[in-house]
């Protein structure tokens, strides 16, 4: 069972502190929703918690082991950032195969993981005509390449249709069923409300509320619940 | 290591703009080769042979600006994140491509050499005199050529990882080479010029051997572009370790 572990988490850019004292657990088996406003530091935690960014202090780990020490990494855990981009020149299926090279993984898994995200039509085409939904869902498949327990999507939505974003919340759902560990970040509160268990709110850096949906009233009361514990005081 | 070898090796086999690139130093050769037979290089001369083959250090220039696309390329498309991710061992990544792409760079040298022993002999034909091709110094000269693209695409690489920005990091040499080496070369005086990057590479490739700057032996000019090949590589792995990917 991999869990996300938060721990002590402090992080300041020069005089900018964008995360302060931040600690919780995101548990396996269950849809962790991460929000924030703009600016909270819910992406300099994901990506302290990828090894992409160096702690000023505390830590994350991932099933006890932080991520830089992870053997194989993707295979452990897929990550969805909104920064994460590709090379317009390259074929979706070659942009995966890359990311398939370190670990080996087989052209029939990324054959797999292109048709599970509806882009096995797509796969030869360059991603400079990709739409962005089909860009999104390129980088869901890159995610789940390596079958990883561990799931980090920060804004997975952005750009799917409808029948997307219904599918993401099956997909997701079905993963955490399977024991798995999802973090979703979203400014989505409808669709948060809808996929996760567990909700994680932050605010200026700081750790708002940390706890089950059904504490914060159920999913109809998230969204006040979300503005009251994020209004800007004074 | 392999891992991170094979990978680059994925990345730059499945996009061409790199390849492009590298194509450009071929023509850069055809066109120098035949500028100089143009404006009335002597065809009988032994010497001016040398510099018609050395045009393949020119094409060098070329080879850095596809060493900068290896880590800076990444940063302008955004798939960096993809890489630390794929491999938190950073240093790794840097060390494959700074094999890979001087790999690719030695490749291209060597192309470049090719072609530049075809278009001199063909001119040389066509001149009505035969190419010396027999002559140890016309090898030496062109592993020179090899040595000095592979030296420049590992420059490159470590150009691109200071400045994470291919603009800045090809404007930044162009500046280089027309600046300091081309006028603060000219003006400080021979001492110090020779040491200078782009001078060196003229004593390894034979491409100076008109120069009025007195260069370094051939063998000094490889050492000293090993130096610099070897603190830019260095310097692409230590800056590269600790930076925050945001």
């Amino acid at each position: 069972m991999a869990e996300i572990e938060v721990r002590g988490l402090r992080k300041t850019f020069g005089a900018v502190t964008a995360v302060r004292d931040m600690s919780f657990t995101a548990s396996a088996g269950q849809v962790t929703g991460f929000l924030g406003p703009n600016g909270s530091g819910k992406t300099t935690t994901l990506r302290a918690a990828l090894g992409l960014i160096w702690p000023t202090a505390g830590d994350v780990l991932i099933g006890g082991v932080p991520y830089r020490r992870l053997g194989r990494p993707r295979r452990r855990v897929g990550a969805l950032l909104e920064a994460t981009g590709f090379h317009p020149g390259r074929r979706a299926r070659d942009h995966l195969r890359v990311l398939a090279a370190p670990d080996g993984l087989p052209d029939r898994r990324v054959d797999e993981v292109l048709d599970l995200a509806g882009l096995g039509e797509s796969a030869n085409r360059r991603v400079r005509e990709f739409s962005l939904g089909m860009r999104q869902r390129l980088g869901l498949a890159a995610a789940l390449l390596g079958d990883p327990q561990v799931l980090l999507l920060d804004e997975p939505a952005n750009g799917l249709d409808p029948a997307g974003i219904a599918w993401l919340r099956g997909l997701l759902r079905a993963l955490a069923g399977e024991g798995r560990t999802i973090v979703v970040a979203s400014h989505v509160l409808s669709e948060v409300a809808q996929t996760a268990d567990h909700v994680v709110i932050v605010n200026a850096g700081e750790l708002r509320f940390s706890g089950p949906l059904r504490e914060l009233g159920g999913s109809g009361a998230l969204e006040s619940a979300f503005l009251r514990l994020t209004a800007v005081p004074g | 290591m392999l891992p991170q070898i094979r990978t680059e090796f994925r990345k730059i086999a499945t996009v061409r703009s790199p390849w492009l690139l590298l194509a450009a130093g071929p023509v850069i050769v055809v066109a120098g080769v035949t500028g100089l037979i143009q404006s009335g290089g002597n065809v009988h001369d032994p010497a001016v042979q040398s510099r018609a083959l050395a045009h393949v250090g020119l094409a060098a220039v070329i080879t850095l600006i596809f060493g900068v696309l290896a880590v800076a390329g990444e940063y302008r498309h955004g798939t960096i994140t993809d890489t630390f991710l794929s491999f938190p061992g950073r240093g790794r990544v840097v060390a494959a491509k700074l094999a890979v792409y001087g790999f690719a760079g030695a490749a291209a040298g060597l192309v470049s050499s090719a072609v530049a022993i075809g278009t001199t002999a063909a001119w040389w034909a066509a001149k009505g005199a035969t190419i010396q091709l027999s002559a140890q110094d016309t090898w030496l000269t062109l592993g020179g050529g090899v040595a000095a693209n592979c030296a420049f695409a590992i420059i490159g690489v470590g150009l691109g990882a200071l400045i994470r920005n291919v603009v800045g990091a090809v404007a930044l040499a162009l500046a280089w080479i027309a600046v300091i080496e081309g006028i603060a070369g000219q003006l400080v005086g021979s001492g110090l010029a020779r040491w200078l990057p782009f001078y060196a590479s003229q004593a390894l490739d034979g491409s100076g051997i008109a120069s009025a700057t007195p260069l370094l032996p051939q063998w000094g000019g490889g050492l000293v572009l090993l130096g610099y090949a070897a603190a830019f590589a260095a310097a692409a792995v230590l800056v590269t370790l600790r930076r925050d990917v945001t």
